[in-house]
């Protein structure tokens, strides 16, 4: 880290209105990069990136500039998104029926059939809240385990502990589906 | 884990696309500005009587606060 940089953090954790914006518009884009990949929703995850930057702003006086502003930024923003998918739990986020104008996802593969397509997302939606942000980084974001895990604040064997029961829970919505994976 | 557990993940990743554009297509700082702005939420004080009231109310009578609990 620059000297330069290490002032700013020390400066926000002063209360410096100036250092705060600077990492706003320094920050944002990572955040809110983060969040899309949990939330799936642009729309959503540019107003858990907002509460993420309205927490980090109240929470500054007990932010230490030694550890880094990313890693800080990304706890609060993962559990903010987990909560956030916890709230609409019972809403399906991967369905084909009315996607959000900007979601942008990459095209799934047209080998596997709508029908197949709505029932995966069905039963990734009915997954509990925690074990649904692990298994979307880990299964679909492809992101390494041990970035899941600083974010979500757990061990490596947690976050693979959370993607082997979601595994098992989705395999068995699957079959009751008639999905046979 | 497993073949099978493999497979369920491989049919999730070809069901489920990746997130292909995780790009912030503007710059966020006027929300958080006017969030910043916002006034902080100020309770009224006869709402700090009405706790206190309850409060009150519980210690004389501890017997009503299972009933209280039920109730939220």
């Amino acid at each position: 880290m620059t000297e330069t940089a290490v002032d700013i953090l020390e400066q926000f954790a002063h209360g410096d209105a100036a250092a705060f914006e600077e990492l706003f518009r320094e920050y944002q884009g990572q955040v809110y990069g983060w969040i899309v990949r949990i939330v799936r929703d642009p729309a959503a995850a540019e107003d858990l990136t907002v509460e993420t930057f309205w927490r980090i702003h109240r929470a500054r006086s007990r932010f230490d500039p030694r550890c880094g502003f990313g890693p800080w930024a990304r706890r609060i923003a993962t559990n903010l998104a987990v909560g956030h998918l916890g709230a609409r739990r019972t809403e399906t986020q991967f369905s084909d029926d009315a996607p959000p104008a900007r979601v942008r996802p990459l095209p799934p593969d047209p080998a596997v059939s709508a029908d197949v397509r709505q029932k995966v997302a069905e039963a990734f939606g009915k997954l509990p809240a925690k074990l649904r942000a692990a298994a979307t980084l880990a299964m679909i974001e492809e992101t390494p385990y041990a970035e899941i895990g600083a974010a979500l604040g757990i061990s490596v064997g947690a976050v693979k502990s959370r993607v082997f029961r979601a595994t098992r829970l989705l395999r068995k919505s699957l079959i009751g589906a008639g999905v046979e994976p | 884990m497993n073949e099978s557990d493999e497979s369920v993940q491989r049919l999730v990743r070809r069901a489920i696309g990746s997130m292909a554009d995780t790009e912030l297509k503007r710059d966020l700082w006027p929300q958080m500005q006017a969030r910043l702005d916002e006034p902080p939420i100020r309770v009224p004080w006869w709402d700090w009587a009405l706790a206190a009231a309850v409060v009150v109310c519980l210690c004389a009578f501890p017997a009503a606060i299972p009933a209280v609990l039920y109730q939220l």
